[in-house]
């Protein structure tokens, strides 16, 4: 294959040209109450032709392997089409590299009987917990994903990346009131991080059945406690996608809101993006334009202090490229894209987070964030009210609203640990989801956030 | 055909089995920031297998085509452990007549593609040159095959079109958002009219207006009724019925919502995304109301979930998912809806839409484009507003449902839907 992809490249008449090809093994399995659900693998093969000219990109995939030099062709001919201007790409050594995926368990060496039967068990813990417990969402994946990438420059590199993860949701039932515990664990070390998960499906159960008698949080402004799970997801949707970019090289405007050495938030705010942190989702020792990935700070002491770059818009804008233009999979380009995003630790106790707290929230773990640039919103799993210092009731349908801008500022304490769960789940942006991604922080207090709910 | 010998393969050790192919290539030209981006073009080929062994169900798929004993075989391993199958493959049923291939997509050129888009844009920045767009246009054109080993045999071949504009307007901190688009398998679609809805969702909003936290009535735009209906396609959906997590599973025949209220499930509309003669497993499609004047009529079931549930499908394999959903007018203009109200809001976009529990009915978003209305009168649009309430209260307490149905996206046909009375908070 590597002679006659290179020969292909060589027919290339563009400036830049690169391929990439994926082979792809997985396998599913999911029990939806007392049934397996659905069961099955499958393999997937194709590959995407990048070809750039004055500018402009032509792109072109395909599952066919054969056809490739028609595809560059095709490509070529795209990128002529749209190319006007200069093209412009960061310079990068080329590399030849090939990367070989260590896994304590290999989960391509476990049979689908042995995937199903973990789940099974997990299932079970979930419909045994008590009779308030209607249903169940208990599924496995994983995929093995087997990356060669080539560029007219020289650079060839073979990469495995190994993903492996379970989903566990239990829904409890009292006449209309229906409510779900959620728990994820998701990771590219091996079979074994799925195994052992017990108490997780456990404590899915258990927290289904308990929101069933919370109430709803009463919404308007808070003094919010994250827990560390939630203050990844919001450096991460909050923050971080205005680090893209992709989002600010050719937008004038975008441009002076984000200008380096601006301040952002309190002074005790750090956040990092990390692409190299071993055993994260987040990771991977090259990006999908074979730049090496590194720890770049996007907010050092409260100010901005940089962003995450492909190639083309570290150029652009006259810095260095970070090793942030992922693909999720063959059928798409690398676009600018977080690795794993946390905030870092500062040196409050959690004690010292609640103890002058009158009325507020402490917000834990996460279902979901979206972003706007200016807007966001998360959703966490549950909450509890903190009065006078101390942790109160459970409340559910927490949801964290606010302006980027605004809430960095509102940032007053920082936790002293940092954690960075294995949760599942991963990022969406410009039609390419989910893509693993990290991420963490410590417990992370703000003032004034405006909580939804009625 | 392929899908034969993969049946033919998969029967060697399996009960029943069936098939499928997909070959398609696709074309779509990229705007971003003012200026053309990226063209690109996508060959696909897809085979799925999906077996019944000694009563057991096993899936397999691949993209190589060089993988057909590789597929059959994985399906049947997967059998070994798979899941009771509640059902038997059908066998040859005459599917209805639905529209889903359009010649014109064929001959539409990448540079005609872009000229649609550079139109556009250029529409939108004579409006307001500070204005920053992005823009996109495909078509796509394929064939599928499907086979099943109880004799049904089809195969379709399908076209799609698609127009979109989206812009960005920034004022110090304030990032404003709004676009407009449309797809389906027809190359007819009004790339100025695209552009011209846009704008004007861009000339509504050029004040801020307060707002107030508490209490007021809400008109949704074709494009905000989505905030209402995704807990009503998790609600109807066969196997959350099945599995009790859908409020309304045991509420057919009951009222529902305001009698003014009527959905359907409906796969035959001419040249509709989701449109076409047969679901995913080979059975006809037909219509399906979901709520007919308020009333609770009929769930979604693909065969396994209605073999299950002791029903029959109603074409909506695999998944019990709805096709495209359409939501019948009411008799109330727009202009009516909006000049009814004293103080209220009206929804495009949210965010946050699906986190939390949305199967129980409950949303809580972030207004991303919304409108204020004072005294029967648009007066801009809103800022750091969060909404929250939820679906099965908010459609038995409709106000008014306007009298013109329009496109949402490609798989929603609504009109604007007004709730009495909806949560707002703000700073």
């Amino acid at each position: 294959m590597r002679e006659r992809m290179e020969k292909a490249l060589r027919k290339s008449n563009a400036e830049y040209t690169e391929i990439r090809i994926e082979n792809v093994a997985s396998s599913w399995a999911n029990f939806r109450g007392e049934e397996l659900d659905k069961i099955g693998s499958s393999r997937t093969l194709g590959g995407i032709v990048r070809a750039l000219v004055k500018g402009g990109w032509g792109y072109a995939t395909f599952n066919d392997l054969d056809a490739i030099e028609d595809r560059v062709k095709e490509a070529c001919e795209s990128a002529r089409l749209v190319g006007k201007e200069q093209s412009k790409l960061a310079e990068v050594e080329p590399v030849v590299d090939e990367i070989t995926a260590t896994l304590e368990k290999d989960f391509r060496q476990v049979s689908l009987s042995e995937k199903k039967s973990v789940i099974e068990q997990y299932n079970k813990i979930i419909l045994g917990y008590n009779d308030k417990i209607e249903t169940s969402n208990v599924g496995y994946r994983d995929s093995f994903r087997k990356v060669w990438y080539w560029n007219s420059e020289g650079t060839f590199i073979k990469d495995e990346r190994p993903d492996v993860g379970v989903v566990i949701s239990a829904t409890a039932r009292e006449g209309d009131n229906v409510q779900q515990g959620f728990e994820s664990h998701a990771g590219s070390s091996g079979f074994q991080i799925i195994e052992g998960l017990g108490k997780k499906a456990e404590a899915a159960a258990k927290r289904a059945v308990d929101l069933l008698s919370a109430p709803p949080v009463t919404g308007g402004e808070y003094t919010v406690i994250m827990n560390p799970k939630l203050a990844g997801v919001f450096a991460h949707e909050a923050f971080g996608h205005l680090s893209e970019s992709d989002f600010v090289y050719e937008n004038e405007r975008m441009k002076e809101l984000m200008v380096l050495g601006k301040c952002l938030g309190s002074n005790i705010l750090n956040i990092i993006d990390d692409g190299t942190i071993p055993g994260l989702r987040g990771t991977h020792k090259y990006d999908d334009e074979g730049v090496k990935t590194r720890k770049n700070y996007l907010i050092k002491d409260g100010i901005l202090a940089g962003r995450l770059h492909s190639r083309e818009t570290a150029a652009k804008m006259g810095e260095q490229p970070t090793g942030n233009a992922r693909a999720i999979g063959y059928q798409y380009q690398p676009i600018v894209r977080m690795t794993n995003t946390y905030i870092d630790k500062g040196d409050a106790t959690f004690q010292d987070m609640i103890r002058d707290v009158g009325l507020g929230l402490y917000a834990i773990d996460m279902v979901g964030g979206q972003t706007s640039m200016e807007m966001f919103t998360f959703s966490a799993a549950y909450g509890y009210m903190v009065r006078d210092g101390k942790i109160a009731e459970l409340v559910r349908d927490v949801v964290l609203t606010g302006n980027v801008f605004q809430i960095l500022m509102n940032i007053d304490k920082m936790g002293d640990t940092v954690e960075c769960p294995p949760a599942g789940g991963g990022c969406g942006k410009g039609g390419q989801s989910p893509l693993p991604v990290g991420f963490g922080g410590p417990h992370v207090r703000i003032q004034n956030v405006v909580v939804g709910g009625r | 055909m392929i899908v034969n010998r993969l049946i033919e393969k998969a029967m060697r050790k399996a009960q029943g089995a069936q098939a499928s192919l997909e070959q398609s290539e696709s074309t779509d030209v990229s705007f971003e920031n003012d200026k053309l981006k990226s063209v690109k073009s996508s060959q696909s080929t897809r085979m799925g297998v999906k077996v019944i062994l000694d009563g057991k169900i096993g899936l397999s798929h691949t993209t190589d085509s060089d993988d057909v004993d590789g597929v059959v075989a994985r399906a049947l391993e997967a059998a070994e452990f798979g899941s009771p199958a509640h059902f038997r493959f059908p066998g040859p049923q005459d599917g209805p007549d639905v529209k889903v291939f359009d010649d014109a997509v064929l001959s539409v050129t990448k540079e005609k593609m872009v000229r649609i888009g550079e139109e556009m844009i250029g529409l939108v920045k004579e409006y307001k040159s500070d204005i920053l767009l992005s823009a996109g246009v495909d078509k796509s054109a394929g064939r599928s095959q499907f086979a099943n080993s109880a004799g049904t045999e089809y195969t379709t071949e399908a076209t799609a079109f698609g127009v979109w504009v989206n812009g960005q307007l920034i004022r110090g901190t304030d990032i404003l958002w709004a676009g407009h688009g449309f797809g389906w398998k027809k190359r007819e679609i009004d790339h100025v009219e695209i552009a011209e809805n846009a704008i004007e969702l861009f000339k509504m909003a050029e004040n801020i207006a307060p707002i107030r936290s508490g209490i007021m009535p809400v008109i949704f735009a074709p494009q905000g009724v989505n905030v209402l209906l995704l807990a009503l396609t998790l609600g109807f959906n066969g196997k959350n019925v099945f599995l009790g997590s859908s409020p309304i599973a045991g509420k057919l025949g009951e009222k529902i919502a305001d009698e003014r209220f009527s959905i359907t499930d409906n796969p035959l509309l001419d040249y509709a995304i989701a449109s076409g003669k047969y679901d995913g497993e080979g059975v006809p499609h037909c219509t399906t109301p979901l709520i007919e004047q308020g009333v609770a009529k009929n769930f979604l079931y693909d065969l396994d979930t209605a073999g299950r549930s002791g029903t029959k499908t109603t074409g909506n394999g695999v998944d019990c998912h709805p096709t495209t959903l359409v939501i019948k007018e009411g008799d109330t203009p727009y202009e009516e809806m909006v000049k009814n109200i004293r103080e209220g809001l009206i929804v495009h976009d949210v965010l946050g839409l699906g986190q939390g529990n949305p199967i129980s009915g409950e949303f809580s978003v972030n207004v991303l484009l919304g409108y204020k209305i004072e005294n029967g009168e648009v007066v801009g649009r809103v800022k750091d507003v969060m909404l929250a309430g939820n679906t099965y209260e908010a459609i038995k307490n409709i106000s008014a449902i306007g009298d013109k149905a329009e496109w949402a996206g490609g798989s929603l046909l609504t009109p604007p839907i007004g709730i009495a009375k909806l949560s707002v908070v703000t700073k």
